[in-house]
């Protein structure tokens, strides 16, 4: 009998002492919802988690959030469809009870999430999905750090009148973004005054064989070819546009920044070489204080220089940790509010969420640049940024004629 | 319409829909002998192209892509083997009622496995080797030299193929176990060993698809799913278990494919062949080379 009050004292000091520190260090779930697989864009799906992990890293190394509660990352693979996307949301918003969801790269996926992130109360982030109406809709529970379509077509079409090239073709996939290319296309072409004529040619995703395609563009004699493939078709128009005989002789200017990663030239050898390309980030671009000290790390950590996706990946994560000290409250709501009242470090600037008109809704725009490739194997770092004017480095370069 | 261009048009039609025919060939042959369908087929085209681009970066190097063609094949073949013996054949020994369904389970699971195998051991990017030859014309279509290098490889195939089942001991009996199972064991032979060579053989001609078509299509996880896709519509408008129905049938769909997507749109390019399908299932449902079952 003596024992009993000393054991039970005993018993409540270990349950005070271990689970109070259990409970103040409950971890805040941050959700990654990106494509890890086939059809999607694997690739980038990759990129964007090493930045978003580096962030979580880089978040509870100063402390954590909230008063110390440690940033955990749920990872899970939307595979660029939207049914995947749409079962991946659910179970980051139901089972793991994530704050908010980054990652998100396929434009068809952001759209079926976004609809259950307003359902969910939680703020869901485009990565790199563009389409404009994914910001257009102004729903409360969506944000994006990403270009949307209308800008990037609007820095084609100066790049094609800079050019002077009169014959456009336009060869894009069959799915948000794809189509939405094609249509932004077509708009701006008007209400810029584009003198061109425009072709424009949509293909199912899932196909491999483009050849037909290419020839009928080839034979329509075009100045320039738009290739709006995402992943995969990218690699097989740039190849099959080759071996037709069109590209390089056509220019060819890939819709993102899919050439700055390391299998581009694995998989193209020299049939990718004079392909020039949209970039969001280049090696010369002046950085924030953290954008700096990401790419050292990851530098280190990669043996690589970090592209932009990493870096979009990093600033949300980062961002977000920032919001949740901003809001002292991890609610979707609150959440929502401290986004839109504060300002924050990006990577390359100062990220602010406001809510415009149109599809400038809780939407922060990253610079764009055309660059081009000059020679095969030219590591990213060296490629000149041929457009717009007042950024250049270096000319643009037409391609040999076979 | 510019004639030239329309040439293009059918010959790139006609070179695609030949090499397609390659993996329809596969799934007809392992339906004649095994009267089953393999829907895990297009792995078998994905693991040939992993093999081929292993061998020719780790250790033949570009230049003996030719070399590393058979030894991909040969690879698929052996792993046929195994899973035939280990995991089809209990289908014909162990008394199962329901083979159709069996086949199909396991079929579907090998499927599933071999995709997220591919994911977990290359990852799920894409590769390519490098090219097996320079872009060339054929008569008035430029082609990827890829392209054509694979068209031959095909030709050359369908010619080993034809004179293995008709000309030699093996091709017999093949043909025997195609006509009737029962049959030929009563003329000695093990029906179920030559179950093991023909689904060997039709797994084997699938990695060759996919061998020859790796620089032009690349290789990834899920990169055999069209040409299944493709296959399985090759029989049936060519007709179940018809050799020949495989190679006019490939050639059709790739003729009207590539027209349906230049003239009509590029959006529904497999549609185009679903409607000759259907046209096929409605006016003559054995397919084009296809025959009625005769039961006794």
């Amino acid at each position: 009998m003596k024992g009993r009050p000393g054991i039970s004292l005993l018993v409540a000091l270990l349950v005070a002492g271990l689970g109070m520190p259990a409970l103040a260090q409950k971890p805040v779930k941050i959700g990654v919802l990106t494509p890890l697989s086939p059809p999607g864009d694997a690739s980038a799906g990759q990129f964007i988690v090493r930045g978003a992990k580096m962030g979580a890293e880089d978040v509870n190394a100063r402390g954590g959030v909230l008063g110390g509660r440690k940033i955990e990352l749920v990872v899970e693979d939307d595979a660029g469809t939207p049914e995947k996307g749409a079962a991946g949301f659910r179970k980051l918003a139901s089972q793991d009870q994530v704050v908010a969801v980054v990652g998100q790269f396929h434009s068809s996926v952001m759209t079926a999430a976004q609809v259950l992130a307003e359902q969910f109360k939680i703020p869901v982030f485009s990565t790199q999905a563009s389409a404009r109406g994914i910001t257009e809709k102004h729903l409360n529970y969506t944000f994006r750090t990403h270009v949307i379509d209308p800008d990037r077509v609007q820095l084609w079409n100066r790049w094609i009148m800079e050019r002077g090239f009169k014959r456009v073709a336009l060869i894009a996939e069959n799915t948000d973004y794809g189509v939405g290319l094609v249509e932004e296309t077509k708009n701006f072409f008007k209400s810029m005054g584009v003198q061109a004529e425009l072709k424009t040619i949509i293909f199912d995703r899932a196909v491999v064989d483009l050849t037909p395609q290419l020839l009928e563009i080839k034979n329509w004699k075009p100045h320039v070819v738009l290739n709006g493939g995402v992943g995969t078709p990218v690699y097989l128009i740039i190849k099959q546009a080759y071996d037709v005989g069109l590209f390089p002789a056509v220019p060819m200017l890939v819709s993102y920044d899919l050439p700055v990663r390391p299998e581009f030239w694995k998989n193209l050898g020299e049939k990718g070489n004079y392909v020039s390309f949209i970039v969001y980030y280049h090696p010369t671009m002046r950085l924030t204080g953290r954008g700096e000290a990401f790419r050292k790390k990851y530098m280190a950590e990669f043996k690589e220089d970090p592209i932009y996706g990493a870096f979009n990946g990093y600033a949300q994560v980062v961002l977000l940790a920032d919001a949740l000290n901003a809001a002292r409250s991890d609610k979707g709501e609150d959440l929502v509010r401290a986004l839109l009242a504060n300002k924050f470090e990006g990577w390359n600037g100062t990220i602010s969420f406001s809510r415009g008109e149109g599809p400038y809704w809780q939407q922060w725009t990253p610079p764009m640049l055309v660059t081009q490739y000059t020679r095969p194997e030219m590591p990213f770092a060296e490629v000149k940024i041929v457009f717009p004017p007042d950024l250049k480095t270096g000319d643009w370069a037409p391609g040999p004629k076979r | 319409m510019d004639p030239v261009l329309f040439s293009q048009y059918v010959l790139s039609g006609l070179v695609i829909g030949v090499i397609y025919s390659l993996m329809a060939l596969g799934i007809t042959f392992i339906y004649s002998i095994m009267k089953m369908i393999n829907w895990g087929m297009g792995e078998f085209y994905m693991i040939g192209s992993y093999v081929q681009y292993a061998l020719i970066v780790t250790l033949l190097g570009p230049d003996l892509w030719y070399v590393a063609v058979p030894l991909s094949m040969a690879t698929v073949f052996l792993l046929g083997l195994v899973i035939q013996r280990f995991l089809l054949r209990p289908m014909f020994v162990g008394g199962i009622e329901r083979r159709d369904e069996y086949a199909t389970i396991i079929t579907i699971a090998l499927m599933v496995f071999f995709r997220n195998l591919a994911i977990v051991l290359g990852g799920p990017n894409q590769y390519a080797p490098p090219d097996y030859a320079r872009p060339l014309t054929l008569g008035t279509l430029p082609i990827s030299g890829n392209r054509f290098v694979a068209l031959v490889g095909t030709l050359v195939l369908l010619a080993l193929f034809y004179l293995v089942i008709k000309q030699t001991w093996v091709g017999r009996a093949l043909r025997g176990a195609a006509q009737n199972r029962v049959g030929i064991q009563t003329a000695g032979i093990d029906v179920l060993r030559l179950d093991m060579v023909a689904f060997g053989i039709g797994v084997a001609l699938a990695a060759a698809a996919g061998a020859l078509l790796a620089p032009d299509f690349l290789v990834y996880p899920e990169n055999g799913a069209i040409s299944t896709f493709k296959g399985f519509e090759i029989i049936v408008i060519g007709g179940l278990g018809s050799v020949l129905g495989s190679v006019v049938g490939g050639v059709l769909l790739g003729v009207i494919e590539a027209l349906g997507s230049v003239f009509v749109s590029a959006s529904y390019k497999d549609l185009y062949g679903f409607l000759l399908l259907i046209a096929l299932l409605v006016f003559r449902p054995t397919g084009l080379f296809g025959e009625r079952e005769r039961t006794v």
